[in-house]
Formats: C-alpha cells, sequence, structure tokens
C-alpha cells in the first residue's frame, strides 16, 4: 500500500514538473528578424532630432524611401543581401543645406540566431565613407551589424 | 592607637573565631537529609525479547544496556556497505515528449552506484537528435545524433530507509560534442526588393560543457525494477563559438536558453553485498 502511494506520488509530482517545465519555455525574439544597423543623430555628445529627413538608398526599387520628409533622431538602414555596398541619400529638405550621402562597405555573414529569431544576414562593415554638407563624422563603435535593436551607426552633425 | 585598643580587638577577633564552627553547624541543620537509592532495579524495556530478558534475570545488565544502545542506533542510522548496490537505467522522459511533439530529444543510459545508501556517484552516456521546421519561421534545423557524457553523484535523504525508495539531490558535470545544420533558410529584404534570398549553413559543429543540479525520486515497482523522475536545473559553463551562430539544441543538455529539463528513468537494480544490508524490521520479528 504504501509503495503504492509512493508511486502515485512520483508520477503526479513528475507529470506537474514535466508540464510546468515545458510550458516555461521562451518562444520570444527579442531583437530583429535580421541584421540591420541603427543609425542616430548627435550634436556633440547630445542626440539630435532633424525636423525634416528624407534617407533613400541609391538603387532601392522604385526611388522608395526609408523615411520621407519626417523628423527622425534615428533611422534604420536596412543593408543588401546580394551586394557587399550600399549607399543612402540624407536629404535635409527645406534647408540650404546639400544633400550627403553616406556609403557603407561590408561582408556578409549568414548566421543563426535562435529558434525563436530564426536563420538572417549580419554583417561585418569593412569601410565607410561620407560626404561633410551637414555630417561632422561618423563613427561605428562596433562593426559587426547584428539584429540587436541599438544604435550601432553614430552620425556627428556640424 | 593604645594598649588598650589593642586588648579589645584582639579579644573581639578571637570571639569571632571561636563563634564560626556554630554558625557552620546552624547551617547543617537546615540540610534536608536524602534518602539514598539502595534499592534500585534495572529493567529492560518494552518489546524486548525474552533472549534477552533471560540475560536481565542473570544479572548481566551492563553489557546489555551497551548492545541496547548499539541496537538503537543500528535503527537510526542503519548502515549499509559501501556498495550497497548498482542501478543501471534508460532516461525515456524525452522518447515520452516526442510523442506528444517536442522536436528533439536526447535518450541516456546511466549507471548509479548506491554507496552505504547516501551518496551515489553517477555515470551517463547518451545519444541527442533534432529536428525542426518551425511554423512561420525561415528555416530547418537539424541537429545530427551526437553523443553526449555525465558524470555526477546523488546525496539520498531516504538513507534510513530500504535503498528502494529514494529523493536525492545531486550535480552532474555534462560534455557534448555536436554537429548540426541549418538548411531552407530564406532571407527577406523587402526594402532592396530582396526577397527569398535562401543559404544553409550545413556541417555546423560545436562542444559545450554544462553543469546540472537536480532533485529526484526513484521507488521500486517490481522485484529489481524500479521509476524514477529528475527535475534539472542547468546552466552552461562553456561553448564553443561560432561565427554564424550557436546552435539550439544541445544533446544531453536541451535547448538553448532553457533553465529546466525533466527526466523520467527506469531502473534494473543489482543488489550487492546483501548479507551486509541491514535487518528489515520484519526480518527482525522473524529472527526472534
Amino acid at each position: 500500500m504504501r509503495r503504492l502511494i509512493y508511486i502515485f506520488l512520483m508520477l503526479v509530482v513528475g507529470c506537474f514538473l514535466a508540464t510546468g517545465i515545458v510550458a516555461c519555455s521562451n518562444d520570444n525574439c527579442m531583437g530583429n528578424s535580421n541584421g540591420i544597423p541603427l543609425a542616430a543623430f548627435y550634436e556633440g555628445n547630445n542626440a539630435v532630432t532633424l525636423p525634416s529627413l528624407t534617407v533613400y538608398g541609391i538603387g532601392a526599387p522604385n526611388d522608395s524611401a526609408i523615411i520621407r520628409n519626417s523628423s527622425a533622431s534615428q533611422v534604420y538602414l536596412p543593408l543588401r543581401i546580394t551586394a557587399t555596398t550600399c549607399e543612402y541619400v540624407l536629404d535635409y529638405n527645406g534647408t540650404e543645406i546639400d544633400n550627403d550621402t553616406l556609403t557603407l562597405n561590408y561582408d556578409i555573414i549568414p548566421y543563426f540566431e535562435s529558434r525563436e529569431c530564426g536563420a538572417m544576414y549580419n554583417f561585418d562593415i569593412k569601410s565607410w565613407e561620407f560626404t561633410c554638407h551637414a555630417i561632422d563624422s561618423v563613427a561605428i563603435p562596433d562593426t559587426r551589424i547584428t539584429n540587436a535593436d541599438v544604435v550601432t551607426i553614430k552620425i556627428f552633425m556640424q | 592607637m593604645t594598649l588598650k585598643k589593642l586588648y579589645l580587638l584582639a579579644i573581639a577577633m578571637m570571639v569571632a573565631v571561636l563563634l564560626m564552627p556554630l554558625g557552620a553547624q546552624e547551617q547543617q541543620r537546615k540540610v534536608t537529609p536524602v534518602k539514598p537509592s539502595t534499592n534500585k532495579v534495572l529493567t529492560p524495556p518494552k518489546g524486548t525479547d525474552e533472549k534477552t530478558i533471560e540475560r536481565y534475570l542473570t544479572g548481566d545488565t551492563t553489557s546489555l544496556r551497551a548492545q541496547e544502545i548499539k541496537d538503537s542506533l543500528a535503527r537510526i542510522y542503519p548502515h549499509y556497505p559501501a556498495l550497497t548496490e548498482m542501478w543501471l537505467g534508460v532516461n525515456f522522459a524525452d522518447g515520452l515528449l516526442k510523442v506528444f511533439g517536442q522536436k528533439y530529444a536526447s535518450f541516456d543510459f546511466h549507471a548509479t552506484f548506491n554507496m552505504w545508501n547516501r551518496l551515489q556517484p553517477v555515470v551517463v552516456a547518451g545519444l541527442g537528435v533534432a529536428k525542426d521546421t518551425p511554423d512561420d519561421m525561415n528555416f530547418t534545423y537539424r541537429g545530427k545524433l551526437s553523443p553526449y557524457f555525465k558524470l555526477g553523484a546523488n546525496y539520498n535523504f531516504l538513507y534510513k530507509k530500504e535503498p528502494q525508495y529514494q529523493l536525492y539531490a545531486g550535480v552532474r558535470l555534462g560534455f557534448s560534442t555536436f554537429k548540426y545544420d541549418i538548411t531552407d533558410a530564406t532571407v527577406q529584404n523587402p526594402y532592396w526588393g530582396e526577397a527569398n534570398d535562401n543559404f544553409e549553413l550545413k556541417g555546423n559543429s560545436g562542444n559545450a560543457l554544462w553543469g546540472e543540479m537536480l532533485v529526484g525520486l526513484k521507488v521500486g515497482i517490481a522485484s529489481n525494477w524500479a521509476l524514477g523522475w529528475e527535475a534539472k536545473f542547468h546552466g552552461m559553463f562553456k561553448e564553443k563559438k561560432s561565427d554564424h551562430g550557436m546552435p539550439w539544441f544541445i544533446p544531453g543538455f536541451g535547448t538553448r536558453g532553457g533553465k529546466w529539463a525533466f527526466g523520467l528513468s527506469l531502473y534494473y537494480t543489482i543488489p550487492m553485498n546483501r548479507d551486509r544490508w541491514p535487518a528489515k524490521d520484519e526480518e527482525k520479528k522473524k529472527l526472534r
């Protein structure tokens, strides 16, 4: 009789634990679904918002813009996955300042992030160039671009 | 001080010295006399068998008392031999969960040496495999059949009970070396119009070293057979890093990011040094 009670308790607790452990699995992706750089604008050490900004990639289909005539302090700059160079135009609408261009040269790295986030491309930025109409400098502290939702490109304005 | 005063002081001291024994006698008179125990009979405890009672009657009480203390300690701390028994077990929890849709599984065989019915060194060897194409995701993950090993020990809290009942806590050190493929990966890049770019990551290899803390329960079900479960909390110590990502499944550990695992095992018990096991209560009664 005592043995039966032990076995019953064992099965009940075991089932409870198994159910709990299976239910506890985390199934949320905390980052983006692909590696993508996030550029932020600064004046000195302070983040700034540009009042009317248009950003588009040179060669993007249908001349589509990433943002158009919008105020922005940050902007995602999606990279091409069939080429290793991307060129972007920053148009400061409503000002007399000429457009700036930012060029990124990079390597493409196929990457498996996790079951929740999936397979994606990461990028290693090899070099970058820019014009200096409104831009003072560009810094990329960590050249590995992943799906993490963090600022990876710092654009310092004049 | 005058001579007269010195005489008076000397007389007073002499009187005080002479009166001190009288005071002590007054105190002795106040002590309550105690009747010494001269007729104490040493009686055996209830339930003592007849042979022991006979020995009591012969007056051999000192050695009997010593024997009783020894027996009493043996009941409280039953002394099992260093090699009490060995269990051979198979963990089939993942096999069971796979039937209910789990996409990975680790199967292992383990050998446990039950020492003094308390300390239990454990050796585990197993194989793990995984295959998953998650809904609404962009890849297929194939974890190839790969080995893993674990070393560790349990401490049995029910060491006073018969070995067929075990409630234990334990630690394990696990190691696995494995291979995996990512196939059918599709990446969409709508801004640049580069939808459905495919890639594969084949022949990835990895290794991992991890630790586990666990609690478990084992119950004899019939003859030498037993069932048991284990709830494990685990964490990674060291892992091979890759430029192309981290494995989702690690054989023997489970899925990345999971902190808990569950084991369900069937055991076959091989008793050892059976003649040196403490007698069960029923056996003792029969002997009497």
